[in-house]
């Protein structure tokens, strides 16, 4: 026994890396776990009910699932935990939904005391309505959500087998002309469209758009695609019909300015989540059309009232893309449950080593604060304090320090604070892009960032997601949003599409020494390290005594 | 047996005097009872081995065809040939496997001086008769009832006549004769058939219901015309006023001669539940028995320290308990076997301070240094051995106490003994086999049938510490997926599979067998490794066990995050600054990471060492008594190298400032003393002057008055307190005659008399109904007089009216401490 894989009694596998049957091993348990964490030597993938039932819908035995342990793991498997996975894997498919030729949707079970044991689940009952048999029991068509949802949380998994509606027929094929879906798009793809609705994780700038261009062509129907705004909604829409056969009158924009209603329909979750009256007006737009496919985009913001409309689109496939599937809030297995399953997902560097993102430096830079800001940040209010070390002075200069040794280069400074921006970009002569800059300006200014003209730009959080700078090489990011990891990763991401001349980017990360900055900093950091992400720390004194200790 | 030449012993001592050294060897070695203490002749050996519990012990002892073969020869003549056994015990149609058994069992019964005589006298002890023949209030494991002769007895010579008439035979002069020509009739298969075929068909459903026990039937004055029938030619003889019952020879008869409905002469076989390959058996058993150890090193570093306090009734606190299970994220019930098997182990004791609490020995340290398997070896026979069982943790015992971990409730003599046999039975399928639970349990109940089934419990002791061992010894790596591992194997040879099953082996054969499992089991456990990975997310992940002082340092320095087969450690500024409290500089961290990192040292990692260090004992806090504070540094000096200050514990803490040990006050003294004139500050830096204090209490309230007596009684209490002195009035006045031989008490005094005049005065008060006055000591201790008129008296208590409390009470006869008759003239 000399295998790659240790079982730990916590359930969560250790795979190293660089066993000769790594690869094999990682393909054998890939189905039933999930891969956690992925530094440099050794993986951490758990083994969890939700895991395991997914192997199970997709097809997998307990038996398969038993014999891959065994088959890789280094040291025996405790008999408990093979016990556990077996008896897991059984409660999966005792509930099952499906479409009754009369009575609609109906569970059904083939294990008499479940049904009894979740039908006494004040939860359920409400979702539920007559017993058609002692085995049967109609279920409220537009509860199906809600229901798997509750099952879940039970233990008692369904599976659907309700199938999805075909929606409006509408022609859409990739123009693969000069390019190609490269290969884990590909696989992205197939995983998706071979398990019907689920994620779809990929890294920042791995061409997640290209995912949701190839589903599209798969479906060939109606699509509704929500994104986070409305530049993001702008290049989406630039990017399918640059990408596909569509045209821009097949494709439509549901925004705060426009309100179209096309074939492909572009939304962003903004409008969709606006309320008057108590009601939200435009979630009409689930139903205006017979949607075929649904595509949200950086599925980790979904925002909770879409949620609880998600529920009830489960007739419709979903594909939900992100890159990081860490919410802040806790909620990731309710976008399971409601999307669906995470049906594809690479680790980082795996794509970096491919050669399909940028390989990127991230560097830390540790401010210390001066004697008199030390004093005032000791009697800060409590909530002040995070905006008080984040906006020092002396991270100013350590900003100035950077742009000025990586002068030439496409430099973004990110930052969370208006007023700290505002300063930054006037000492920088750059300009600031911030939430109250209008639509027209933000795309003039990153095309001119794009064609070189301006080669620093100051961005607040509104450039977070989905703006497509294809040329940055250097960030530096002076505050944020507390210790948000999924910030922190689309932060990455903007440096990490490749680049012309394939050199390397760098991520920098200017944070105050002793205070909660570099408390948020530690679990912000804490993702992309477990992403094989390491970050270097160097010192701002280090830095700004013109010693160059980057390199 | 060897047939003595001059006829058959006449006793059971005669029989055991004939036998040679070695079969009286061979009967002590079955029934050690005999030899405490030892007899001192024969006789007295025949004797104390047909005492009753010395007989009922040696019988639990039997397996299930021993036992069923001593019930048929109670049923038997007495004595019986062994034609008649042979016969009771196969039936007319002579089971071949019954028939091929019987001898062995006979010869276990008679190994065990149960049976005694020869082949054509055999002889059941009298206890063991008593114990398994038939009585109206006990029926027999047979299902027979009495014989002929014994339901007749009593019954009028006429009526005996009648059945003899009924049933077709030939009127007798005498009872005698009439009783054996009605049994050799039910003896006689074909007349009895013949008797049978002209029985109504519902009179045969009424013999086929009592044909296999319990053989009694109750039936009406006026009893239904097939019974009548039967009852009309003695097939169904009257027990007692209301029930008839079916004579022996007649169930015999029906059951084709047989005494027992289905006699097991072979013990069930254990069967194989799954077969896994043994390597696979053994690794995983290996790995599991890594997996205890480590449990128990844990479980043990919790209390490195000092565990929970001991429960004043003994044991661990429930609370405790869970706790426990808690920090080794396990059930209550598997912490309490680890609990239980560290304590039997020897490595976990109670401290016997005032303020008891459990603790590791110093067996404990021991133990640590021995390398893994011997560690192993230590609890695998300390578990085997043990009477402690831990699964009855969280049960209540008879008095509805619950059992607690630890306490002084758990053992269970026979435990030690199964666990040994459930093993010694996995032992017997072949290598890799994992035994099927259920007919594990068929087997050892058909080993020891009698010792089943204690009170209530559904299962009986034995198949429950039957299961525990099975799921213990997988827990311990005994077992690997259920079957017995090579180690396991080790731990049990040396003993047939089929020995008697007492498991008192002697020490020395049990190291032997400890030191060859430990060298089985040593290759199988994981070698320590010297290294660990360490990664950039502020990780260390050892791919295996660690070196002990490797581990122990590492577990300093960083959290474990994950147990298993690896162990994962994160490093965070809290564990850093626990290693550097723990004395180790920053330097020594960094070697220490070099060293037993098999991978460079991540940037980050080192970064957090040195940021933390950088603010490790940046602050410092000490404990000083007073302070001497000056703004010439000059006069402190000159204070710190005066001779006179050294007993003050002066040390310079800034060039302006001395910490001393000494209290303000002896402070001030000491520096007055030296010529200096120093002022005392208060807390807030003033200059404190010294005056007078006036010296306060804290707020008090003035005292209220206390009045001259008692506080007038209300209504109620002074009621309460009249129909008391009333009913003490009569029991001190009534006028009573004086006990026999002995002044009369005092009026006021409680009788006293002894036990037996009590017993005998309270009986006779019983018979007669007459009252008595007695002297009462409650559970309290409080004396009282009463006039009682006893009911019943049984088992130590009286039942009887009490004239003083007006209603039946129930007494302790030893808490009476004498009684009187009342005077004619008071009742």
């Amino acid at each position: 026994m000399n295998g790659p894989l240790i079982v730990q009694s916590d359930k969560t596998l250790l795979l190293e890396v660089d066993h000769e049957q790594a690869d094999a091993c990682r393909r054998a348990i890939a189905p039933f776990a999930e891969l956690e964490r992925a530094p440099e030597h050794i993986h951490t993938y758990r083994v969890t009910p939700l895991g395991l039932w997914n192997a199970r819908a997709a097809g997998h035995d307990a038996e398969q699932v038993v014999d891959a342990l065994v088959e890789y793991s280094r040291y025996p498997v405790p008999h408990a935990l093979l016990v556990d996975v077996a008896e897991t894997m059984a409660r999966y498919g005792r509930l099952t939904l499906s479409k009754h030729p009369t009575h609609g949707l109906v569970l059904t079970t083939t294990d008499r005391p479940v049904l009894e044991e979740i039908l006494r689940s004040r939860k359920i009952q409400p979702l539920v309505g007559n017993r058609i048999d002692p085995d049967t029991v109609a279920v409220h068509p537009s509860e199906r959500g809600q229901i798997k949802q509750t099952l879940l949380k039970l233990g008692w998994p369904a599976e659907d087998l309700a199938g999805y509606v075909d929606g409006e027929a509408h022609r859409i094929d990739l123009d693969e002309s000069g390019w190609a879906l490269r290969p884990y798009q590909k696989q992205a793809v197939e995983g998706f469209w071979h398990g019907g609705s689920g994620v779809v994780v990929l890294p920042c700038g791995a061409g997640k758009t290209l995912v949701g261009a190839g589903a599209m062509a798969q479906a060939k129907a109606t699509t509704l695609i929500l994104v986070t705004n409305t530049v993001s909604a702008r290049q989406w829409k630039h990017e399918l019909v640059r990408r596909t056969t569509l045209t821009e009158d097949e494709i439509g924009e549901y925004s705060g300015t426009k309100k179209e209603i096309r074939p492909v329909t572009i939304a962003t979750y903004q409008v969709l989540t606006t309320k008057r009256k108590g009601i939200y007006p435009h979630l009409e737009l689930f139903d205006s059309r017979d949607w075929g496919l649904v595509v949200y985009d950086e599925v980790h913001l979904l925002p909770a009232p879409v949620f609880k409309f998600t529920a009830d689109l489960q007739a419709r496939r979903r594909l939900g893309l992100t890159a990081t599937l860490v919410r802040e809030d806790g909620r990731e297995s309710d976008v399971f449950s409601l999307i669906g399953p995470k049906r594809f997902d690479a680790p980082w560097k795996e794509i970096e080593a491919q050669g399909y993102i940028a390989p990127a430096d991230c560097v830390e830079v540790r401010v210390n604060l001066s004697d008199s800001e030390r004093l005032a940040y000791a009697t800060a209010e409590q909530e002040e304090k995070y905006r008080f070390c984040a906006t020092t002075a002396t991270k100013r200069r350590v900003t100035e320090q950077l742009v000025h040794k990586h002068a030439g280069q496409q430099i973004l400074v990110i930052g969370q604070y208006i007023d700290q921006l505002d300063e930054l970009g006037e000492h920088l002569e750059a300009p600031v892009i911030k939430g109250e800059t209008p639509n027209a300006q933000r795309e003039k200014l990153f095309d001119a960032f794009r064609s070189g003209e301006i080669s620093v730009l100051v961005v607040s959080k509104v450039a977070n997601f989905s703006i497509d700078l294809p040329e940055a090489t250097i960030a530096i990011q002076v505050s944020g949003t507390f210790g948000s990891r999924q910030e922190e990763a689309q932060r990455l991401g903007r440096v990490l599409r490749p680049k012309a001349d394939g050199h390397k980017a760098h991520f920098y990360s200017v944070v105050a020494r002793d205070t909660i900055d570099q408390d948020f900093a530690a679990h912000r950091q804490r993702f992309l390290a477990e992403q094989g992400y390491a970050y270097r720390i160097v010192d701002a004194d280090e830095l700004l005594a013109g010693e160059d200790p980057v390199h | 047996m060897p047939e003595g030449s001059g006829g058959s012993p006449r006793t059971l001592a005669e029989a055991l005097r004939a036998r040679d050294d070695e079969e009286l060897a061979a009967l002590l070695r079955a029934r050690p009872d005999l030899l405490s203490p030892v007899p001192n002749d024969v006789t007295q050996l025949a004797t104390r081995a047909g005492t009753r519990a010395s007989v009922v012990r040696a019988l639990e002892r039997l397996d299930r065809f021993a036992l069923q073969t001593a019930e048929a020869l109670a049923v038997a003549t007495d004595p019986a040939p062994y034609g008649e056994l042979l016969a009771l015990m196969t039936g007319d149609d002579r089971d071949a496997t019954t028939e091929a058994a019987l001898p062995q069992a006979l010869e276990t019964l008679r190994r065990q001086a149960l049976v005694w005589g020869g082949d054509d006298r055999l002889r059941l002890v009298r206890t063991a008769r008593e114990l398994l023949a038939p009585s109206p209030t006990r029926p027999s494991p047979t299902g027979l009832g009495p014989t002929v002769t014994e339901a007749t007895a009593g019954m009028s010579p006429g009526r005996l006549q009648e059945i003899l008439a009924v049933a077709g035979l030939p009127t007798t002069h005498d009872p005698v004769s009439a009783v054996a020509a009605l049994t050799s009739l039910f003896t006689d298969r074909t007349r009895m058939a013949a008797l049978l075929d002209t029985a109504p068909s519902d009179a045969l459903a009424v013999l086929d219901r009592l044909v296999w026990g319990p053989p009694y039937g109750e039936v009406t004055a006026d009893p239904t015309p097939p019974v009548r029938w039967l009852r009309d030619r003695g097939l169904l003889l009257p027990a007692s006023a209301r029930t008839v019952v079916l004579p022996r020879e007649v169930a015999l008869h029906l059951r084709a001669g047989r005494a027992h409905r289905t006699p097991e002469p072979v013990p069930p076989a254990v069967v194989p539940a799954a077969e896994h390959r043994p390597q696979i058996v053994d690794s995983t058993a290996a790995g599991q028995a890594f997996t205890a150890l480590t449990t128990v090193e844990d479980l043990l570093k919790d209390w490195h320290e000092g565990g929970p306090a001991v429960l004043r009734a003994g044991g661990l606190a429930v609370r405790d308990l869970k706790r426990t299970a808690a920090a080794l994220d396990t059930s209550e019930q598997l912490a309490a076997f680890w609990l239980e098997l560290a304590y039997s182990a020897g490595l976990l004791a109670t401290d016997g301070e005032a303020d008891e609490r459990y603790a590791p020995t110093p067996a404990y340290d021991e133990w640590l240094e021995l390398p893994p398997a011997e560690r192993w070896g230590e609890l695998a026979v300390a578990w085997l051995t043990a009477t402690r069982t831990p699964g009855l943790v969280g049960s209540q015992d008879a008095k509805g106490r619950t059992l607690s971990a630890l306490g002084p409730e758990l053992d269970r003599s026979v435990a030690a003994e199964v666990r040994h046999r459930v093993l010694k039975l996995a032992a017997g399928l072949p290598h890799g086999a994992a035994p099927d639970p259920e007919t594990l349990l068929a087997r050892l109940r058909w080993e020891r049938p009698l010792r089943g089934d204690t009170a209530g419990t559904g299962k009986d002791l034995r198949a429950r510490v039957a299961t525990w061992t099975l799921s213990e010894a997988e827990l311990l790596g005994v077992t690997g997926r259920g079957a017995l591992s090579t180690h396991g194997r080790a731990l049990l040879d040396g003993e047939p599979v089929d020995g008697d099953g007492d498991a008192h082996a002697d020490g020395d054969a049990l190291a032997d067998r400890r030191a060859r499992a430990v060298k089985a089991l040593a290759p199988l456990l994981p070698e320590p490794l010297d290294h660990v990975l360490l990664q950039a997310d502020l990780t260390a992940v050892a791919p295996g066990p660690l070196e002990r002082p490797l581990a122990e340092t590492l577990a300093v320095l960083a959290d474990v995050e994950s147990k298993g087969g690896a162990t994962v450690y994160r490093f965070t500024p809290a564990s850093v600054r626990r290693a550097l409290d723990a004395g180790k500089a920053a330097s020594d961290l960094h070697t220490f990471l070099v060293t037993h990192s098999r991978t460079p040292v991540p940037q980050p990692l080192s970064y957090l060492i040195d940021d933390v260090a950088r603010r490790h004992g940046h602050l410092r806090i000490g404990a000083a008594s007073a302070y001497v504070r000056c703004d010439d540094d000059a006069v402190l000096g000159e204070i710190l190298a005066d001779k006179r200050s050294h007993g003050l514990g002066l040390r310079r803490l800034a060039p302006t400032v001395l910490a001393a040990q000494a209290d303000p006050g002896a402070l001030l003294e000491g520096l007055r003393a030296m010529g200096y004139a120093p002022a005392a500050e208060s807390a807030e830096g003033d200059v404190l002057i010294t005056r007078a204090h006036a010296r306060r209490t804290p707020p008090r309230t003035a005292p209220s008055p206390v009045p001259e007596g008692p506080p007038v009684p209300d209504r109620t209490l002074l009621g309460a307190a009249v129909k008391a002195i009333r009913a003490g009035d009569m029991a001190a006045t009534v006028a009573r005659k004086p006990a026999a031989e002995q002044v009369g008490p005092r009026p006021g005094e409680l009788p006293r008399t002894t036990s037996a005049e009590t017993l005998a005065t309270v009986q006779a008060a019983a018979l007669t109904g007459s009252a008595l006055w007695i002297g009462y000591v409650n559970a309290e201790g409080t004396a009282s007089q009463r006039v009682i008129a006893p009911v019943r008296v049984e088992g130590g208590f009286v039942t009887a009216y009490d004239h003083t409390a007006d209603e039946v009470r129930t007494y302790p006869l030893h808490r009476i401490t004498g009684v009187a008759e009342l005077a004619d003239d008071a009742t």
